[in-house]
């Protein structure tokens, strides 16, 4: 008896809140929104980049909502993990087009997922902001479309910066290591011609492409290290620069090459150092979206960046804010005001409105270019140092190298 | 191509140290085959579960040198217990079952267990310090080998020795290897099969487990890192016979060292080299190089 009197309330219970939330749900509809369909990497080694990219996006759009939104109507989120797989981001893509009737896609992570969700976003006619794929493919002249804008930088703005990094050093026989897709092959083959130009006298003596979320790195190093490099650059990227960092130490292989590596696809950023603590390699190079100690020159920029840091502090509730949450942020700040300039949720009359958009984020003015529809977006790159102040070492000189003069 | 001797010397180490830290969970997964006739796609999960305690064991009890070991064992130890609550609850049920139902059944247990590592430490990477006493490596004449590394290939040969002598020198081995060719009769005779199954079943995960957390300090401690492993495990289990031991073991030697060449050698097609043996073997020897011809 007491049993059935239970279920009996729980039941009504269930019943209860499903009404409620079924009305509270209608009533939201009524009020219509703008929803944004992220696919993101949020598992496996990649979602340590793919969760702050989220919060950024997310952090901004509560913002956005608090002041009302943008044409008297408020975005919605709806996030899916794309795994940091091509079909996997398709899938998800198609669904969230499908089903959710989303009215932008944003998000993406690796150089695989990006072209993929755009040739997607073309054949819905969605709108497409990819805020992490670097691939130069993806906004090539032959795969641009009036549905695809780029807000992270790109392969040949990162391999030329790198390049003119590596052209100060004192040494000759240069390796290359990287993962084995799009954004690995196309970085190395921009780093290499940049560098060929800065320093004729550079030879690269190896070349190592070890597949995307590799767990051994042990046999591509000591291969590596046998061809005797005097200096390597690496696009360990996706959150594999932990396992690689810790084998590579183990194997001497930092030591052996004096220290002269570079890491692009923020083998310096917060994350990376954060996951390795005291095991992160002192004296290399990395670089990252945005770092804890970066001061801009620019005193109005500097304000706007310490301004934009202490939010996210408040925001994600963390001590040491990572450096990915400007690039989710940044991609929604562009979208938001393209929709505010054109004065409607229409695809194509958003991307033409984003061309030439000139925007101040949080690291500076940057521009929508109209030709490629790539972001002027640019790095901040640094030597590791170890830290007073903090439990893991940072980028020390920290540097924002700006992509315009690096683009064409 | 010229291959200087360091370098020769080098890659092999390192394609057997890889080889070392695979055998030690190939072999739990080809034990489970072997006996229970299970193709347990969530060996991966256990592996990395062991992974995950260590480091948790570690954070509460702390590092150093005694810490890690004890957080090692510690952590298989409690996979090896949860997994034979979880073999009496359910996968008993799967044993003598169509292999797709039992593939599909234990991938969904994997996804499963890649969710509840994100809900229980997040998604960040963790990182396992090395003990101290195995940081630094040998290093003679351009051949370096870290003292991790070392003693990883100790651990596989002993994780080899003491499974043979287990399975052919005693009593419990005899049974196993019972179980394994008659069920039925072993139970006529008195043996309570449940118990072995569940046994075995708890020891495979306890090397899955122990590989896992000895990996741990040499790589980043991902949510994905089970089903990373998962594939090359099968392969290694696929080249060597199901259900073998020794298979397991050249499997291992076989996938570590043509990978860690393939790499040298091929550097944009290392991965083809293990496929494309695994094909091969596959054509000519379908039972692996060391497994028997199934009769059952």
């Amino acid at each position: 008896m007491k049993y059935a009197a239970k279920n009996i309330i729980s039941c009504l219970i269930t019943t209860a809140s499903i009404s409620l939330g079924l009305s509270a749900g209608n009533m939201v509809m009524a009020q219509e929104k703008i929803k944004i369909g992220f696919p993101m990497a949020l598992s496996g080694s990649s979602a340590q980049f793919g969760e702050p990219i989220l919060k950024g996006a997310q952090m901004y759009v509560d913002e956005i909502n608090a002041k009302g939104g943008v044409l008297g109507k408020k975005f919605e989120i709806i996030s899916r993990d794309s795994k940091a797989k091509p079909d996997e981001a398709v899938r998800v893509a198609r669904e969230l087009i499908g089903r959710e009737k989303v009215n932008f896609l944003v998000g993406s992570f690796t150089s695989g997922e990006g072209p993929a969700i755009s040739e997607i976003a073309k054949e819905a006619k969605v709108l497409f902001v990819a805020l992490a794929p670097k691939t130069d493919r993806l906004t090539a002249p032959d795969a641009l479309h009036p549905y695809v804008f780029r807000t992270s930088a790109n392969t040949t703005t990162e391999g030329r910066a790198a390049a003119a990094i590596v052209a100060r050093w004192k040494v000759k026989r240069i390796a290359t290591i990287a993962p084995n897709f799009a954004y690995g092959q196309d970085a190395v083959t921009a780093f290499v011609a940049a560098l060929k130009k800065l320093r004729p006298d550079m030879e690269i003596v190896d070349q190592q492409w070890p597949k995307i979320n590799e767990g051994d790195y042990s046999p591509f190093i000591t291969a590596q290290l046998g061809k005797k490099p005097e200096g390597v650059f690496s696009v360990i990227c996706c959150g594999n620069f932990t396992a690689f960092a810790k084998q590579a130490t183990g194997l001497g292989y930092f030591k052996t090459i004096n220290n002269n590596f570079i890491n692009v696809a923020e083998g310096g950023s917060l994350e990376s150092m954060q996951a390795l603590g005291a095991e992160y390699p002192l004296g290399i190079w990395g670089n990252a979206a945005d770092a804890l100690n970066f001061v801009p020159t620019d005193p109005a920029v500097a304000k706007v960046h310490a301004d934009f840091q202490a939010r996210v502090k408040a925001y994600t509730k963390l001590q040491y804010p990572p450096s990915w949450v400007v690039s989710g942020y940044i991609g929604m700040q562009f979208l938001t005001e393209g929709i505010k300039k054109a004065n409607s949720l229409d695809p194509l009359k958003v991307g033409e409105a984003m061309k030439g958009m000139e925007l101040m984020t949080p690291l500076g003015k940057m521009t929508m270019r109209a030709k490629d529809h790539q972001l002027t977006r640019g790095m901040v790159w640094g030597k590791s140092v170890a830290s007073k102040d903090h439990p893991f070492p940072i980028l020390s000189p920290v540097e924002y190298i700006d992509a315009t003069p690096l683009m064409d | 191509m010229q291959l200087d001797l360091a370098l020769f010397a080098n890659q092999t180490l390192s394609g057997l140290s890889t080889a070392m830290l695979m055998f030690i969970a190939a072999a739990g997964l080809s034990l489970v085959f072997g006996v229970l006739r299970l193709l347990n796609f969530a060996h991966g999960s256990f592996f990395m579960f062991g992974a995950y305690l260590a480091w948790q064991v570690s954070s509460w009890i702390g590092g150093g040198e005694f810490g890690f070991w004890i957080s090692i064992f510690i952590a298989a130890a409690i996979v090896a217990v949860l997994a034979a609550v979880i073999e009496s609850l359910v996968f008993k049920r799967l044993y003598g079952r169509p292999e797709l139902i039992q593939l599909l059944f234990t991938y969904s247990l994997a996804l499963i267990a890649g969710d509840a590592v994100k809900k229980l430490w997040g998604s960040q990477p963790l990182s396992l310090a090395r003990p101290p006493s195995l940081i630094g490596s040998f290093e003679f004449g351009g051949v370096i080998l870290p003292y991790y590394n070392f003693f990883l290939l100790c651990a596989g040969l002993a994780t080899a020795g003491v499974l043979w002598y287990v399975m052919q020198r005693t009593r419990i081995g005899m049974v196993v290897r019972a179980a394994a060719v008659d069920r039925e009769m072993l139970q006529l005779l008195g043996t309570r099969v449940k118990v072995v199954y569940c046994a075995v079943f708890s020891t495979g995960a306890f090397l899955a487990a122990l590989a896992g957390a000895l990996v741990a300090p040499t790589t980043s401690i991902v949510p994905g890192m089970g089903a990373e492993v998962i594939i090359p495990l099968f392969i290694i289990v696929v080249i060597g016979g199901m259900g073998s031991i020794w298979g397991a073991l050249l499997g291992s030697i076989i996938y570590g060292v043509t990978l860690s060449f393939g790499i040298l050698w091929f550097p944009q097609f290392s991965l083809f080299a293990v496929a494309a043996l695994m094909v091969v073997i596959l054509i000519f020897r379908p039972q692996g190089l060391v497994g028997e011809v199934q009769t059952r």
